[in-house]
């Protein structure tokens, strides 16, 4: 009887750690999700805005002590990607216009943060 | 009987609860958490230096819309050219609420980038930028803390220079900051 409660309290904290080992996340695993906003957005609302430019200026901005991985970055109507710029917290891309694009921001941090500005300049 | 049917319960329950939480303690000490090793405290010894005129931040930078919201200064008071290499010029500016902010300014593409972000980030990787290239790789250009004395990306390792850095040819999703002792691994995504 001893013997038979012992074999079942160890298969059971067998099961046990190979569900927690299965379910815990490990850290840095929730990096793969990304939450996006198209340029002049307000914040959290859905893309809407979908004309193309020849930008120059290209800017994301979460507010004081961001600290999360973001990016900017533009698409072309043909949907090749230029001037993409992983960044870390606020930031701004400034360059030429060789293209015309639509732009886009990203918080790549995983949760939802308050976006207070995505923004360019053509 | 019937008690001792029940503590029996209560003792397998305990048990199951223990190597749960050990085996979640393990997962993330063994397999996850390596990006919040520390180095240094956060301090950047370049920003403290003696001011010369080269520090000064081109009349451009300041006229975008980022530096009045994130310098501490309209003027950008306190920048401190990091590094030149070729073209590109690095400069550390000071930022508002604690944040602190990396420029980047190439004459020759004629482009011109920043990030901000809080102090902290210091002590666990890097405030950086990672440029896409035309040729599909990317410049990598960042400000670390005092203590990182090297970055490393794709197996080339290259010395940090009055707290910054500057990897070109990067085709990795990643790249490593570091000092004698201590490496962090900072994910820069596909």
């Amino acid at each position: 009887m001893q013997l038979r409660l012992q074999r079942r309290c160890v298969l059971a904290a067998a099961l046990a750690v190979a569900l927690a080992l299965t379910l815990i996340p490990t850290a840095g695993a929730w990096s793969t999700r990304i939450y996006w906003w198209q340029r002049n957005m307000a914040p959290n609302s859905p893309a809407a805005d979908w004309s193309a430019h020849n930008h120059t200026y290209n800017e994301l901005y979460f507010g004081p002590n961001a600290g999360w991985a973001s990016q900017v970055w533009e698409v072309t109507p043909a949907g090749y990607r230029h001037f993409d710029k992983r960044c870390v917290g606020n930031c701004f891309n400034r360059h030429p216009g060789y293209y015309y694009t639509y732009s886009f921001c990203a918080n790549r941090a995983g949760s939802s943060h308050f976006v207070y500005n995505c923004m360019d300049e053509w | 009987m019937t008690r001792r049917r029940t503590s029996k319960r209560v003792l397998l329950v305990a048990l199951l609860v223990a190597a749960a939480t050990l085996a979640g303690i393990l997962t993330q000490l063994g397999l996850g958490g390596s990006d919040r090793i520390e180095i240094g405290n956060g301090s950047v010894s370049a920003l403290a230096r003696v001011a010369r005129s080269a520090d000064t931040l081109p009349a451009s930078i300041l006229a975008y819309p980022f530096a009045g919201r994130n310098f501490a200064s309209a003027k950008g008071a306190g920048s401190r050219l990091l590094q030149t290499q070729g073209s590109l010029s690095l400069f550390a500016v000071p930022g508002k609420g604690g944040m602190l902010c990396l420029i980047e300014i190439d004459s020759v593409a004629e482009t011109a980038g920043g990030t901000c972000a809080n102090r902290d980030v210091l002590r666990t990787g890097s405030i950086y930028m990672a440029d896409r290239q035309e040729d599909g790789s990317r410049l990598i250009v960042g400000l670390v803390g005092d203590g990182h004395t090297y970055a490393e990306a794709d197996g080339k390792r290259t010395r940090v220079d009055n707290n910054a850095f500057v990897l070109r040819g990067v085709d990795g999703s990643d790249f490593t900051v570091g000092s004698p002792t201590a490496a962090q691994t900072v994910d820069i995504g596909d």
